[in-house]
C-alpha cells in the first residue's frame, strides 16, 4: 500500500478520466495530441499493446507497430496524460504473458496473436 | 512564513508536459506565544519524547502531551492557537530547509565529484584524491582542500516551486526534488 496522501494527490488527478479496460496482447488504436507550432491535432497509432507498467498516476502502456518498410515502432503513452485523447480497443488477443516483448523479435506470420473471445 | 512539513515522497502530474512532483505535509502546530515582529514560539509533535522541561512549558501553555517540540518560526498569526494556513494559498515561490540523505564517509569522487582515474591499462590511479598540494613551500595543506570525509546529512536549503495547496489534507505540492528522506521534517519558507 502507498501512502494515503500521494494516492490521494493520484486520485484527484486520474479522476474524470476514462480509460477502457485493456490488456496485454490487445490491438489498440491511441489518439494522441499533437501540438505544431499554435496548431493542435489528432493523430492516431495504432498498434499491440506490449506491456502495462507502473500504477496511479504514472501507469503507462507501451504500443508496439510495424511502421513503413517493416520497420517495428513502439510508443509509450502515460495512461492518464492529457494528450491521450481517446484509447479504442480494436481487437482482444489471447496472449500467455503479461510483458510481450518476445515479438520485438519475430515478424510477419510468428508475430500474430490470437483472437481472445470472452 | 515559515512552517513545518513532513516529506511524504514524490509522483508526477499527468498534464501534456508531465511535472515530477514532491509532496509535503504540512505538520499540524500550535501558536504558544507571540514574541513581536512576526515571530511566534509554535509548538509541534514529533516522537513521544517528553521530560520535565517540555511538561513545563505544556504546562504553561495548556497543550495537550504530543506537542513535545518548540521553535520559533514567523508566523501569520495575530493570536495564539492553531497555526494559520492561508498564507500557503497564494504561495508561489518557497525555500526549503532540510536535512540532506546521509552518506557515511565517502571518497573524493562521490563527495566533491572528482574525476577519478582511468580503471586499468595499468594507470594505478582509480579513486584516489591524487595530490593534495605543493612541496617545502608552503609546506601545508591550503584550506579548505577537497578531502574524503562524511557526505550528507547537512542541513540543506533549496529554492523551489510550488506547484499547489491542497488545505483539506494539508498537503503542499513542491515541483522536483527535495533534500532528505521520505518522513524527515523540515521547514518551509515562503518567499513569494
Amino acid at each position: 500500500m502507498r501512502n494515503r496522501y500521494i494516492e490521494a494527490f493520484e486520485q484527484k488527478q486520474i479522476e474524470g478520466k476514462e480509460r477502457p479496460e485493456f490488456r496485454p496482447g490487445d490491438t489498440v488504436r491511441v489518439a494522441v495530441e499533437i501540438r505544431e507550432g499554435n496548431k493542435t491535432r489528432i493523430q492516431n497509432f495504432e498498434g499491440v499493446v506490449i506491456a502495462i507498467k507502473g500504477r496511479g498516476a504514472g501507469k503507462t502502456f507501451t504500443v508496439r507497430k510495424i511502421g513503413a518498410n517493416n520497420i517495428g515502432v513502439e510508443r509509450i503513452f502515460p495512461l492518464y496524460s492529457e494528450s491521450v485523447k481517446g484509447i479504442e480497443v480494436v481487437r482482444k488477443g489471447k496472449v500467455r504473458r503479461a510483458k510481450l516483448y518476445y515479438l520485438r523479435g519475430r515478424s510477419g506470420k510468428a508475430a500474430r496473436i490470437k483472437e481472445r473471445i470472452d | 512564513m515559515e512552517f513545518i512539513v513532513e516529506k511524504i515522497g514524490m509522483s508526477r502530474t499527468v498534464g501534456t508536459k508531465s511535472i515530477p512532483v514532491t509532496l509535503l505535509k504540512i505538520v499540524p502546530a500550535k501558536v504558544c506565544e507571540l514574541k513581536g515582529d512576526g515571530k511566534a514560539l509554535v509548538a509541534y509533535p514529533r516522537g513521544k519524547k517528553l521530560n520535565k522541561p517540555i511538561e513545563g512549558l505544556q504546562k504553561k501553555y495548556g497543550l495537550s502531551k504530543e506537542f513535545n517540540r518548540f521553535v520559533e518560526l514567523k508566523v501569520a498569526n495575530s493570536e495564539t492557537g492553531d497555526l494559520d494556513l492561508s498564507p500557503l494559498n497564494d504561495a508561489k515561490k518557497v525555500k526549503l530547509t532540510f536535512n540532506s540523505k546521509g552518506r557515511g564517509f565517502q571518497g573524493v569522487v562521490k563527495r566533491w565529484g572528482f574525476a577519478g582515474g582511468p580503471g586499468a591499462h595499468g594507470s594505478r590511479f582509480h579513486r584516489a584524491p591524487g595530490s593534495i598540494g605543493n612541496c617545502e613551500f608552503p609546506g601545508r595543506v591550503m584550506p579548505g582542500k577537497k578531502m574524503p570525509g562524511h557526505y550528507g546529512n547537512k542541513k540543506v536549503t533549496v529554492n523551489a516551486e510550488v506547484v499547489e495547496f491542497d488545505p483539506e489534507l494539508g498537503v503542499l505540492v513542491i515541483k522536483g526534488s527535495v533534500p532528505g528522506h521520505n518522513g524527515s521534517l523540515g521547514r518551509v519558507r515562503i518567499v513569494k
